[in-house]
């Protein structure tokens, strides 16, 4: 057995007499479905079936993993928040979706953050603004100043809230950026490698070409830097006070009883802190696994519900 | 160009036993869930996926492989023994292969699915194995404007599906393109025709709209005509001649053309993301039709329209992992499912693969043309399980049928609500036959209209309103000149035989 392998076993044991706890005092009746808010083949999804598997062990519980995708996961959070509050379905799901609903359409969705106990967070998507190799520029100033030399520059996005940004930065600077819209972060990789965008934005898709030296990093576009890339200062560091914070994260419909709620927390965050997941999550994700707890995860959302709305100017 | 050792090691490790029989499980997993109607290879592959966390990265990638490639020729069999294709890209299989099954040579028609969708697979992994590198580069060239063009040719070869009248013909168009516009628009990230559902707010959900309009609607027709007797689902003549159970070298050869040109489109299609197999079928069987002498052949059971569309959806998925292995471009739902299961074992498909992970990679291509040969063996055998399955009298059939229609909806699409839209799509389907608008050419417009729609909307953004920047894309010219003279060389084609009716 390989030190590796020893350790897991042992982060497994650790897990079960966690849960093992927790089960004792509460059990789902019948199954737990644990809703994924997108649909098969996503991080989301990858996230969330890894998750199950290993809750699945570790509390001997019927763990179901179930795609509930629409609206990048409003409408799975709506189907939540409409639920018995019995702890049997757990909905796992992106911030940013969430909130820009939230900001642009608030009482239509059917829910509010006021519509859910908050069970912990996966782990924060790192998006980045990433450009060729040759480009003449380095960072969100170099940018600006071969946009407005060559009249406009072709910026790939595929979240509106990526857009938002570059707008403000856009009004900010006096630059003129075309948004070419796509349908996700490896066809935005696409246009950049290919020419046809001058930079793009990417969320863990891009670092084998960073490693490579055919792409290089602008910005971190969260509020934080990258893990993988220290030196590259974020958006708000380069003078533009806007970010975007992509956070994975479970909750289920409010007023779920209290050893109920105490249990889920306990049984994710078990599953969470598994070698299993870490490896998978920091595999697909290229993200540590970083759970904020219940508390931690209510006031990210309502800090963000704050950001977003500054980023649609409301 | 990883050194022969390498290459040798990797395609030696696909020939480990663990690896061969999970690829033969997989083959044969896939086949039977492609044959299913209404569970197609995505949602198989998407199963499938946990179970290979805990395998070895070859076996798992190859496992998952095997239930792609299998899915592939599974979904060709319920296509042509009773024309419900479970997935759109087998609709263009069902055009000619189900009025042959009918002629009472089922056995003929699916070993000729079996042969070609084989034939255009291979084609296509001999593609990757061998230039999939230069091929990579193109497809980087390939830039918004490009494919845009490329869409408008779809189209302008797809046209001559429309049937006799034109009028129909653009109802059809417009309908598909009506539907696809449900969702999110992609210019200004708001939500159109939803109507107050989030469930609509990426769109309709496709297996709802595809088996909906496919196969519920068919079920449907086919159980409103039982009238008492009970009959078998497809009758097999007693004592049939074997020119009739199978298909002969002449008759495989004479396709010969038919096949390459389909899987020539097949692979081009696949190695551009996101356009799709259903669209390689369509336009595989489209152009051999309009190069073939006896156009009128087509539709009453050709062995040259099962031979265009196979090849063509099959060499797809070959093509599909070029720029997925060489760029970590995922060119479908399928293609994604795969990259995620090598992401899960903490390899990054991109510009490394090839020289730090050259052993697996060809040992990947070592477990796909393994998983041909068992593709082929397996087919052979399950043929004539499926066959035997559907001789079974019609309520039977046809109950299953619809109830496993039911089943996979849920799966792929979340619950009742896909449930719904498929049953809508359904009787949308039923009236629009009625009417003698072709369903076909709907769900070909909805499938291609959102990435019509995204490359326009990246076109117009790249142009920022100076149509002679188009100047700037000759290639892109040159395609739109082409899908110019084929709508044209159509509409007079379409003129004289009018004429001579």
């Amino acid at each position: 057995m390989t030190l590796r392998k020893t350790l897991a076993a042992f982060a497994a044991a650790a897990g079960l007499f966690v849960a093992g706890v927790a089960q004792a005092e509460w059990a789902p009746k019948g199954n737990l479905t644990l809703q994924i808010g997108f649909g098969a083949g996503g991080s989301t999804d990858t996230i969330g079936r890894v998750v199950a598997k290993v809750m699945k062990e570790q509390t001997g519980w019927n763990v179901i993993a179930e795609n509930k995708p629409g609206g990048g996961g409003v409408a799975m959070f709506a189907g939540i928040a409409n639920r018995p509050a019995d702890g049997s379905v757990v909905g796992l799901g992106v911030n940013m979706p969430i909130l820009v609903n939230l900001v642009n359409k608030p009482g239509e969705l059917g829910f509010d953050l006021d519509s859910f106990d908050y069970l912990g967070t996966a782990a924060r998507a790192q998006l980045g603004l990433f450009a060729r190799a040759d480009a003449p520029f380095d960072d969100v100033a170099g940018l600006i100043e071969y946009a407005k030399a060559n009249g406009a520059a072709p910026l790939a996005f595929d979240a509106k809230p990526q857009e938002l940004a570059m707008r403000q930065v856009m009004a900010k600077s006096g630059a003129e950026f075309q948004f070419l819209s796509t349908k996700g972060g490896a066809e935005n990789l696409k246009l950049v490698l290919g020419g046809q965008a001058i930079a793009g934005f990417e969320a863990g898709e891009h670092l084998p070409f960073l490693e490579s030296g055919e792409i290089k990093m602008i910005a971190s576009m969260n509020n934080t830097r990258h893990n993988y890339a220290p030196d590259t200062p974020t958006l708000p560091e380069q003078g533009y006070d806007i970010y975007v914070d992509p956070v994975f994260f479970f909750a289920a419909a409010k007023g779920t009883p209290e050893d109920a709620r105490m249990a889920l927390t306990e049984a994710l965050a078990a599953a969470l802190d598994s070698e299993e997941v870490k490896t998978v999550v920091m595999n697909s994700l290229k993200s540590p696994i970083e759970n904020m707890g219940p508390e931690g995860t209510e006031k990210m959302l309502r800090d963000g519900l704050v950001n977003v709305g500054a980023l649609f100017g409301k | 160009m990883p050194e022969l050792s390498v290459i040798l090691a990797g395609f030696g490790d696909a020939l480990a036993p663990i690896n061969l029989l999970f690829i033969l499980f997989g083959v044969a997993l896939g086949q039977f869930v492609g044959a299913v109607p209404g569970i197609g290879p995505v949602m198989a592959t998407a199963i499938a996926i946990p179970f290979t966390f805990g395998m070895d990265p070859l076996t798992g990638i190859a496992f998952l492989v095997g239930v792609n490639k299998g899915g592939l020729v599974g979904g060709a069999i319920p296509a042509v023994l009773l024309n419900t294709p479970g997935t759109p890209d087998a609709a263009a299989t069902a055009l000619d292969g189900y009025p042959l099954a009918k002629q009472g040579k089922p056995l003929k028609a699916t070993k000729m699915a079996l042969f070609s969708s084989i034939t255009g697979d291979t084609f296509s992994d001999i593609v990757l194995i061998t230039v999939s590198a230069p091929m990579a580069i193109l497809a980087l060239r390939m830039g918004p404007v490009e494919v845009l063009g490329l869409m408008l040719l779809a189209f302008a070869v797809i046209a001559g599906l429309m049937g006799q009248s034109l009028v129909k013909g653009v109802v059809a168009i417009a309908l598909g393109l009506m539907a696809a516009m449900v969702g999110t628009d992609p210019e200004h990230g708001s939500p159109r025709l939803i109507f107050g559902n989030y469930e609509l707010y990426d769109g309709l959900p496709l297996a709802s709209v595809a088996i909906g309009m496919l196969a519920i609607s068919e079920l449907l027709k086919r159980l409103s005509e039982t009238r008492g007797t009970v009959r078998p689902a497809i009758t097999l003549p007693r004592n049939q001649p074997r020119a009739d159970r199978s298909v002969s070298w002449a008759e495989y050869w004479g396709c010969r053309f038919t096949m390459l040109r389909g899987a020539v489109i097949g692979t081009i299609l696949g190695a551009l993301p996101g356009i799709g197999s259903t669209a390689a079928a369509f336009m595989s069987y489209a152009s051999a039709r309009q190069a073939s002498k006896e156009p009128e052949s087509f539709g009453k059971g050709s062995l040259h329209g099962i031979a265009a569309s196979e090849s063509a959806n099959s060499s797809v998925m070959g093509a599909n992992m070029i720029p997925m292995l060489t760029l970590g471009i995922p060119g479908s739902v399928s293609a994604a499912l795969i990259i995620s299961a090598f992401m899960i074992h903490g390899i990054q498909p991109g510009p490394f693969l090839f020289s730090q992970q050259g052993q697996l990679v060809y040992g990947l291509f070592g477990a796909m043309i393994i998983a041909n040969l068992i593709n082929l063996w397996v087919g052979q055998l399950g043929l004539r399980f499926w066959v035997r399955v559907v001789s079974a009298p019609e309520p039977f059939i046809f109950a299953s049928a619809l109830l496993m229609c039911f089943v996979g909806v849920a799966l792929a699409s979340g619950g009742l609500f896909g449930i719904g839209v498929m049953l809508v799509f359904a009787l949308l389907a039923y009236v629009m036959s009625a009417f003698g608008i072709s369903v076909v050419v709907f769900i070909i417009a909805f499938f291609l209209g959102p990435r019509l729609e995204i490359s326009l909307s990246q076109t117009l953004a790249l142009l920022n309103g100076q149509p002679q920047k188009l100047l700037d894309y000759p290639f892109a010219l040159v395609l739109m000149a082409l899908a110019l003279v084929t709508a044209v060389a159509l509409a007079r084609r379409r003129d004289t035989e009018s004429e001579t009716r």
